[in-house]
């Protein structure tokens, strides 16, 4: 938390420390390198493929899948910095806007197939198979 | 960006039809909900219109690698999304308007129609998106607008259980393919620091000269190729195609088989267009051997498990869901073979051969769909209003002599599918084949030839099932048309367009290759053109010989010697 209160400054002033990413990066920053943040977005969309495959719960489903989304959010943010422009952090504004609709559309299906089973096990849902 | 805008009209178009089509359908007088599937054809009919209007080279960003992907895709959306429409008209609310015709009250919470066609709208309007993307951002929304509008659709299509249950799976292998190739977007931005596309493609062709691809650039391709392959329905994202496919209204299932499809055929073109595919000795472009080996692992897995798996099955939908599948794994081989060495235009490539391919089996597909979806299945004896989708193969037993025209419908579309050389489907395999053989992928080849030879058996069997066999008299249920006339029209339609398709390539076939200059008018005569040449020098006494014959005299000659 502390590291990130340090980063935020110099995100808002991007482009007068554009010359950051040749020079030595100060010492708050050489803590974190570009390697944790993607390190952290690879470790959370592995975390969310393995549940999606794993769990069989709708609405966790669903969690994992927006997971894997926030994952490629991340790495957005970090090559954003990385590369002092911004086209990544309006990609992450675009993804999180579709992640509601997404988010949108899955409760509504959820709901939907509840209100049929009574249930939100997706190993209910067996009538489509061969 | 504000000049872009000049080049959306159809897009534009689509947009505000869509809009008023929400807005007029939840209308509580039946003549106004009426006018929303009208209104959306003429929405259709002008942004087709306006895009064939429109001329590419006014762009002001053209798409370098592909410059008429834009234009094309944009009027093959327009037209077979017309002839899509025509066979989901009356789908939406069936049941609902029944009910209020023998007087129920119109509440607009329950009806659907209007969200229907403007969820049509809003997919298309996506696919034409997809069509002229120019940046990575562009491409993702256009991607997920084609998508998310798709689920619903399954979903209202029918009021079945199993319709549920085919948007939810539908929807959750979607999620999972579009936060994969959005990782890999990511990634890809992260190789270069840009999401335009032709800077990515600069960037690339840096990075080659440096010595190769980053390793997370190559990470990236990969990742978008296989969450694209959730689209095309490809191997490793191909297991929700049967269930949903049969889960969904075979209206539109038809819907499914194409717009998602080509779609992902269009995203999977524009981003192997930023490394290009292999031109000779120039090493500044070409596939990386990890995609390249994972395409091709991809193309062989699609088209033999597409085709097997469609031969163990009883359910037609199913049978049309795995054909779908070892479809796309034939486009496959196109992309893999790209365009002609040294030439990056559109025109001369095995991508020509995927973009006609999708118009060819695009109409095809809605020809089989139209018939499923005209059909109906009623048990003996049980209420008027218990019907069933026709869905074994026994059900189109004699179909050819109950109601011809849907009968012949059927055979025209399997025989076009399955690609019999009088028909469309060989018209547009064999370009499939030729570029692959002239970008030396014999391998690949040889596999869509035997996978072809495969389909024949579940496509003739449906054929002659529909052809050759008694209507079965003695069944417990009978099937009888559906009583929407637009049905049977749009499949008319596609048999039409089929049949004329095939004639216009038959007839046309100099002209047709000249135009679209597709591959095989450039392979066939490459390996005569030099003999013909040489022929004079070698063998004078027979001049006039066919260009063919002489070449296969020289080995003869040598040995008598």
């Amino acid at each position: 938390m502390n590291s990130l209160s340090h980063m935020l400054p110099m995100l808002t002033s991007l482009d007068l420390s554009s010359t950051l990413a040749q020079g030595p990066l100060p010492a708050a920053m050489s803590t974190i390198t570009l390697y944790h943040y993607l390190f952290t977005s690879a470790a959370l969309f592995c975390i969310g493929l393995i549940g999606f495959l794993t769990r069989r719960n709708l609405i966790i489903m669903f969690l994992c899948t927006e997971m894997m989304f926030q994952a490629a959010g991340i790495a957005l943010i970090a090559f954003s910095r990385f590369h002092l422009n911004h086209t990544g952090e309006t990609f992450v504004i675009f993804i999180l806007t579709v992640a509601a609709a997404e988010a949108a559309l899955a409760l509504a299906l959820v709901v939907l197939l509840f209100r049929r089973k009574e249930s939100l096990d997706a190993s209910v849902w067996t009538e489509l198979k061969g | 960006m504000i000049e872009k805008l000049s080049t959306l009209w159809p897009e534009i178009t689509l947009l505000i039809a869509a809009t008023l089509s929400m807005i007029l359908g939840v209308s509580p007088s039946l003549a106004i909900r009426r006018l929303c599937a009208p209104i959306a054809a003429a929405a259709l009919v002008i942004a087709g219109l306006l895009a064939y209007g429109d001329d590419p080279r006014a762009a002001t960003v053209p798409n370098l690698a592909l410059p008429h992907l834009a234009q094309y895709g944009k009027v093959i959306t327009a037209a077979i999304g017309l002839l899509l429409l025509l066979l989901c008209v009356g789908l939406p609310d069936r049941d609902y308007e029944a009910k209020l015709a023998r007087g129920g009250v119109f509440d607009a919470l329950r009806n659907t129609r209007g969200e229907f066609y403007a969820f049509f709208l809003f997919s298309l309007t996506g696919l034409m998106l997809c069509a002229g993307a120019d940046d990575l951002i562009w491409l993702f929304l256009a991607l997920e607008l084609v998508s998310l509008p798709t689920y619903i659709m399954v979903a209202i299509s029918t009021s079945r259980n199993r319709s549920m249950e085919a948007a939810v799976k539908y929807f959750f292998l979607g999620a999972l393919g579009a936060a994969t190739f959005l990782y890999g977007f990511a990634l890809i931005y992260g190789a270069t620091g840009t999401t335009y596309l032709p800077k990515i493609a600069e960037i690339f062709q840096a990075q080659y000269a440096a010595g190769g691809l980053s390793g997370i650039a190559v990470a990236g391709l990969v990742l978008s190729v296989i969450g694209v392959c959730f689209k095309i329905a490809a191997v490793p994202m191909h297991f929700y195609t049967a269930d949903v496919y049969q889960g969904a209204h075979a209206s539109v299932t038809a819907f499914l088989a194409f717009v998602p499809k080509t779609a992902g055929f269009f995203a999977l073109m524009l981003l192997l267009a930023t490394v290009g595919w292999a031109s000779g000795e120039a090493t500044t472009s070409g596939l990386p051997q990890p995609l390249h080996t994972i395409l091709w692992i991809i193309a062989v897995l699609t088209m033999t498990a597409g085709n097997v798996l469609a031969v163990l099955q009883n359910s037609v939908k199913r049978i049309f869901a795995y054909s779908s599948i070892a479809h796309s794994g034939y486009m496959l081989v196109g992309l893999i073979a790209g365009p002609v060495v040294g030439d990056g235009s559109l025109q001369s490539s095995g991508l020509a051969a995927v973009l006609f391919y999708l118009v060819a089996y695009g109409v095809t597909n809605v020809g089989v769909f139209a018939v499923l979806a005209s059909l109906e299945k009623r048990k003996a004896g049980a209420a008027a209003e218990t019907t069933d989708e026709v869905d074994s193969i026994s059900d189109f037993r004699g179909l050819c002599s109950t109601s011809p025209l849907l009968g012949w419908t059927l055979v025209i579309s399997c025989v076009g599918l399955l690609g019999l050389p009088p028909l469309l489907g060989f018209f547009s395999k064999m370009p499939l084949l030729t570029s692959g053989i002239r970008a030396g992928e014999y391998g690949l080849v040889v596999v869509l030839v035997i996978n072809s030879a495969i389909a024949a058996y579940y496509y003739l069997r449906i054929a002659s099932t529909a052809l050759l066999e008694s209507p079965d008299l003695a069944s417990s249920s009978t099937v009888r048309p559906v009583g929407i006339p637009t049905r049977p029209i749009a499949g008319l339609a596609a048999a039409a367009c089929v049949v004329a398709l095939s004639l216009y390539t038959i007839t046309d076939f100099a002209r047709f290759g000249a135009k679209y200059d597709l591959p095989h008018k450039q392979v066939i005569p490459a390996p005569s053109a030099p003999s013909a040449k040489e022929a004079p020098a070698k063998s004078p006494s027979a001049p006039s010989a066919p260009a063919a014959q002489p070449q296969a005299n020289v080995p003869g000659a040598t040995t008598t010697n």
